[in-house]
């Protein structure tokens, strides 16, 4: 298997990146891909409080860290990076990453890319695909639509959902469905991945005391988000790029 | 297996047909034989069982999230008292649901909690297929068919469906007596508790009967 890069990202705050990350860090787990993490959300670090074993904070802007994630690819025994891009840095990310000559690797086959756009539900956010579209030309390009907070897409006004979304006619969409405020909230102060919080565990293994009703939820929800990631086929996206582009 | 303790769930598809005379009777076997049983009554608009056990019975909205813990959660505790949920027909789907998705069959047992499920049908024929349905959901759980003695037979028609025969095939039974009119008028008194009775009965003597202050 190729070196993969998996990039999580948004121009806008609060689309539920991070939860998407997690959800992925999951079915990569669960689906027994290894994977390291790395948490742009630089110094604080979102994903590394859940994940905080595989978990490495970078700053993406400096020469340093990108070495730290570039340059290690081919090195590393793990093979599938999960990079979390802070809020608002995800064009700059992906300009850094065409500057340092990534993106030439990728066309060569030394590395695959996958791209997770994770869009809210404002004009600004849908105004981001034809900006973000161009970097992912002829790359595994994922549309998220996030209804972790209730998110309406646009939907009842079909003219302008198909303005904004015919920008990724090829864009395969993903969809993470709504997860019980409470649940969520139990889940992310518990501060461990979902899988734990499901099994009812802290963050030293032992056992917690998560309700139970408020695990179901969470079971149920992560249920779903494998199904989706299954129905995309993002295994076979991980290893053989080209076989599976096009849209589902 | 000793020590273990019980979680006995009255459910039917639909109203009417004895569910909260049936949680009431277990609910005071249990006190008879010295518990204190944890009691749901998941009928936040009639409240029925909880107005029998004014004190003890807990009322849950189970479209409320906080109640849906409060009920599951306090099922599956890990606690030596027994507990008996009844199902509001209205929320039957949502309490099965529930006991679904929080895998609460596996949560419960491996607390020692035996979960034990009492299904009423009546004499509809898709209150014989909500029970096959039921049971084959939670292979792992105890599954009760409850006769109501006080329902009549089905008519021919149901008595053809294939719900009906596995139903009536299925071994674990429990048949509820019809009660003569004289007790049935008794037991509609809220103030009538049927352990307080079983204990000090009316005595030959005239006293008053035990009846809850």
């Amino acid at each position: 298997m190729k070196p993969v890069v998996i990039l999580v990202g948004a121009d806008k705050g609060g689309v539920g990146k991070t939860t998407l990350a997690r959800t992925l860090l999951d079915y990569l787990a669960a689906r027994n891909t290894p994977a390291r993490a790395f948490d742009s959300e630089f110094p604080r670090g979102a994903l590394k409080r859940f994940h905080p074993k595989m978990t490495e904070i970078i700053d993406l802007e400096t020469a340093a860290d990108q070495i730290k994630v570039i340059d290690t690819l081919s090195t590393s025994d793990v093979k599938v990076s999960v990079i979390d891009v802070r809020a608002g840095l995800l064009s700059d990310t992906l300009k850094t990453f065409t500057e340092v000559g990534f993106f030439d690797l990728v066309n060569a086959g030394e590395f695959n890319f996958i791209l997770f756009h994770v869009i809210g539900p404002s004009i600004a956010s849908l105004e981001e695909i034809g900006e973000i579209r161009p970097y992912a030309a002829g790359r595994e390009y994922l549309l998220v639509k996030n209804f972790i907070n209730e998110t309406s897409f646009f939907e009842w006004n079909p003219q302008l959902h198909k303005r904004y979304f015919k920008l990724a006619m090829d864009a395969v969409e993903v969809t993470i469905p709504k997860l019980n405020e409470m649940a969520f909230e139990q889940a992310e102060l518990a501060g461990v991945p979902f899988s734990a919080f499901v099994a009812n565990r802290d963050a030293d293994g032992q056992t917690a005391n998560n309700s139970l009703v408020l695990r179901g939820y969470v079971r149920s929800w992560m249920n779903q988000a494998t199904s989706e990631y299954d129905r995309i086929g993002l295994i076979d996206r991980l290893s053989d790029r080209g076989v599976t582009t096009q849209a589902a | 297996m000793p020590g273990a303790s019980h979680a006995g769930i009255v459910a039917s598809l639909h109203g009417r047909t004895g569910k909260t005379l049936l949680a009431r009777a277990l609910v005071d076997y249990f006190i008879l034989s010295g518990g204190r049983p944890y009691i749901f009554d998941t009928d936040a608009i009639e409240r029925r069982l909880h107005a029998l056990f004014p004190s003890a019975a807990h009322v849950v909205d189970l479209t409320i999230v906080r109640d849906q813990m409060a009920l599951f959660d306090t099922l599956a505790k890990p606690l030596s008292e027994m507990r008996v949920v009844d199902v509001a027909y209205y929320s039957f789907t949502k309490f099965f649901e529930l006991m679904r998705s929080t895998d609460f069959i596996l949560e419960a047992q491996s607390h020692d909690i035996i979960p034990v499920i009492f299904f009423i049908p009546d004499r509809n024929a898709d209150s014989f297929e909500a029970g096959v349905v039921l049971r084959d959901s939670f292979p792992d759980c105890r599954f009760i068919v409850v006769e109501n003695a006080f329902f009549k037979k089905p008519n021919r028609h149901v008595k053809q469906r294939l719900a009906y025969k596995v139903m009536r095939a299925h071994n674990r039974r429990y048949i509820m007596p019809k009660l003569a009119d004289s007790v049935v008028e008794a037991l509609e008194d809220r103030n009538l508790s049927i352990s307080d009775f079983m204990q000090q009965p009316i005595s030959s003597g005239g006293d008053a009967p035990a009846v809850r202050s």
